[in-house]
């Protein structure tokens, strides 16, 4: 049976092992030119002792390669469209599922060999993807502290891995509930996305709570490290959210919610003590994620992904198993 | 001699019960009661819808009765790799992967099967001169359906269930398809179930039959028993009763002068009044499948109408 | 040892069974002096392999053709011819003929048809093969 998978699918296997060697040629060499470029731009400003401003006037790498990496967002959706649904799909709608069922080869092995090593060759593909990624940002994550922000976070670590097998086991089960192959390629594909925008904009936000600190305006806080900002604001002293400044404002609070006091500071003269002392019954805060949790998070989301992954094979093997040939 | 066959003791490759299967509310297959001794070619016949796929699909163990027991092979049909390697199952919608070649499928079914006779299907193409390194997909319809008799026969079933495996080949590509199968059978140890409309193709071929009509067995029992047992009764107009009391009378059609019967004796017709001629297997086959009267049974009730 | 001594050939529209066309070319074959004893009937697979006919076919036929003495079975070696098939009698035919003439008459003179006498002919066959198993 593992001969047939292979069989079947060798040209997509070796185009994507093809893919993935450019991949890494590509990955290694830029990844080392960044690395060090970074090192010897750290060893300059370490010198000159303006390391602080560094994140914003380095650029590592070029703007294509960059892109590229961004891009790896959308590969574990790859799985699922390229080999999980048309893999099942086509099967089912051609018949030719009947040839291995016909050959002494009972449904339960035949879906129990294809769908693992379909997930085995996905998780595979999906953790190299991810650890030439994550080993390529390095210099960028010191640098740039955003590894934990969504984007970032989603193609770096193992989620990516977690996105594979959820992608697709998503295609396999499209495939044997749809049986037509182009209608599960659209199921495949609208719902990897759906799926991951919740799971990204809803949930991810919430796995652990939150940290919110509130601080005062003229001390400024920032959390170490590649925190995860949720929100930012400023409270006035009532309690309620000062909105957020629209041209003129004074240590970012918008004119028109000065306090009186600080009439004169709105038309652009230097606050007085008086408009000092106002001001400082103003809170600033921040909700954020700290650095800390990242694995933990990485962990839970990979969770989530495999859970809904093992979910989706247990639909498909009912479907099949139980359903007339 | 054209007698009776059937000896008790011989083992059975197919044998069911009351066997029904129903979609929702569509009913393929019901009270089907068959059996089959092994060693036989046996054609399923009937009219499109009277539940001959589902029938060869219940018996290859692809779908599951909703009523009945059936035994096949000695056994109940399930999925389990023993009961697989003794069936073989071919459709007219053959699945074999189009990009593989021949000889791709030999490999697999070396992997997949646990009894392989890889090189009876190279012999065998060889013979018919069908290539084994091209893709499947670009061989003729008669080409196909010999690459995936040969593979199907490798796995060396105890059963073959072949479902119109014929239908869309040339006179010549049956043939050989048919002879393949009959030297099989030949070589031993093979039970055949084939459905076909071709009547000329099972005559020569099947020596038993089951025969479905509206869902249901009408016949089933070896060609020449069957043949020996059945009738056309030909003679004038009159009281056709004593006959259809004691014998089962299949096709009446009556003229003001003359009566035409195809009956299934329960023993000799002794009715001087009724001439008595042999049933061919496509009049028998025509008159369950009620598919009107046949050929013979025409000729002679338009001589009458004459009149 | 090949044995393609003769090859047969089956009619479609014979109102004969396939057995019976095959018993009927083997015993044509023995009269004409094509095949002699010590001759090998081909195989049942070489038989099948040509005709695409039911093997059990061949097999029954070449069991009649045992029965009547005129083949005997070796096992593991074939089917071979074992005495010649000679014509009836001379005179058989010639007399059996014109009996046959006379019932003819007597039958028309009853006023049966052609179709009614071979309808009679049919039933007493029949008899005698019901009579043969009975």
């Amino acid at each position: 049976m593992t001969w047939l998978v292979w069989r079947l699918h060798r040209t997509q296997l070796c185009i994507a092992a093809a893919l993935l060697a450019a991949l890494t040629v590509l990955l290694l060499v830029t990844g080392l030119q960044m690395a060090s470029q970074y090192h010897s731009a750290l060893a300059a400003c370490g010198a000159s002792g303006s390391c602080a401003n560094l994140a914003s006037t380095l650029f590592l790498g070029s703007h294509a390669v960059g892109f590229l990496v961004i891009m790896t967002l959308g590969v574990p959706a790859l799985f699922g469209l390229f080999w999980g649904a048309p893999l099942v799909a086509s099967e089912l709608e051609t018949g030719t599922s009947q040839f291995a069922w016909m050959q002494s080869v009972t449904r339960r092995r035949w879906l129990a060999v294809t769908a693992g090593e379909m997930l085995l060759a996905a998780a595979a593909w999906g953790g190299a993807v991810s650890g030439l990624v994550t080993w390529w940002s390095g210099p960028d994550n010191a640098l740039q502290l955003d590894q934990f922000k969504p984007g970032r976070f989603d193609i770096m670590g193992i989620v990516p891995v977690g996105y594979a097998l959820f992608a697709m086991a998503l295609g396999l089960c499209a495939g044997a509930l749809v049986r037509r192959t182009l209608p599960a390629l659209a199921v495949t594909l609208a719902g990897f996305i759906v799926v991951r925008a919740a799971v990204t904009l809803w949930l991810r936000p919430h796995y652990l709570s939150a940290v919110t600190v509130t601080y005062k305006l003229f001390s400024g806080y920032t959390p170490t490290g590649s925190y995860w900002q949720l929100a930012q604001g400023i409270r006035s002293p009532g309690g309620g959210l000062v909105p957020a400044p629209n041209g003129a404002a004074v240590d970012g609070i918008p004119v028109g919610s000065l306090p009186r006091a600080c009439a004169a500071a709105a038309s652009g003269i230097r606050p007085g003590p008086s408009c000092r002392q106002a001001l400082a019954a103003f809170h600033g805060f921040i909700t954020y994620q700290p650095a800390s949790r990242y694995w933990a998070f990485q962990g839970i989301e990979f969770g989530i992904f495999a859970a809904l992954a093992a979910a989706l094979i247990a639909v498909t093997a009912v479907v099949l198993l139980r359903r007339d040939a | 001699m054209i007698g009776v066959q059937a000896v008790p003791e011989v083992a059975t490759a197919i044998r069911t019960s009351g066997l029904s299967k129903r979609y929702r509310r569509v009913c393929a297959l019901s009270d089907c009661t068959i059996t089959v001794p092994e060693g036989r070619i046996s054609a399923l016949v009937g009219p499109n819808g009277a539940g001959k796929t589902t029938l060869l699909r219940l018996l290859a163990g692809l779908t599951r009765p909703t009523g009945g027991d059936l035994i096949v092979n000695g056994g109940v049909p399930r999925q389990d790799p023993a009961f697989l390697a003794g069936i073989g199952y071919l459709a007219q919608e053959i699945p074999l992967y189009r990009r593989l070649s021949a000889e791709d499928h030999i490999r697999a079914g070396a992997h997949l099967n646990p009894c392989w006779d890889g090189e009876s299907v190279r012999e065998r193409l060889k013979a018919l001169t069908i290539p084994l390194d091209r893709a499947v997909g670009t061989l003729s319809g008669g080409q196909h359906a010999q690459v995936a008799l040969a593979l199907t026969l490798a796995k060396r079933p105890r059963l073959l269930l072949l479902d119109e495996p014929v239908a869309a080949l040339d006179p010549l590509a049956r043939r050989n398809f048919l002879a393949i199968l009959a030297d099989a059978v030949a070589a031993g140890g093979l039970t055949v179930v084939l459905s076909s409309h071709l009547v000329a193709d099972l005559e020569r071929v099947c020596d038993h039959m089951i025969m479905l009509a509206a869902s249901r067995v009408q016949l089933c029992g070896d060609i020449d028993a069957l043949l020996a047992e059945h009738q056309v009764l030909v003679g004038p107009r009159k009281d056709t009763s004593a006959i259809e009391r004691d014998h089962r009378v299949v096709l009446l059609s009556r003229t003001p002068r003359q009566v035409t019967m195809l009956v299934r004796r329960n023993g000799p017709v002794i009715d001087p009044a009724f001439q008595a001629s042999d049933v061919s297997l496509e009049e028998l086959v025509l008159a369950y499948m009620g598919q009107g009267a046949p050929p013979a049974l025409t000729q002679l009730t338009s001589i009458g109408d004459d009149q | 040892m090949g044995g393609r001594v003769i090859s047969f050939r089956m009619d479609g529209r014979s109102v004969a069974p396939p057995y019976l066309q095959i018993v009927q070319q083997v015993k044509q074959a023995l009269q004409m002096g094509v095949l002699d004893v010590g001759d090998k009937l081909p195989t049942v697979r070489e038989v099948v392999a040509a005709t695409a006919i039911n093997p059990n076919t061949v097999l029954k036929a070449y069991r009649d053709l045992e029965r009547d003495g005129l083949v005997e079975a070796r096992a593991g070696h074939g089917t071979f011819v074992r005495r010649r098939l000679p014509g009836p009698p001379p005179g058989t035919h010639s007399r059996l003929g014109r009996s046959l003439v006379r019932w003819v008459a007597e039958a028309r003179a009853a006023g049966l048809d052609d179709e009614s006498m071979e309808s009679l002919l049919r039933v007493a066959l029949q008899a005698e093969t019901e009579e043969e198993i009975a």
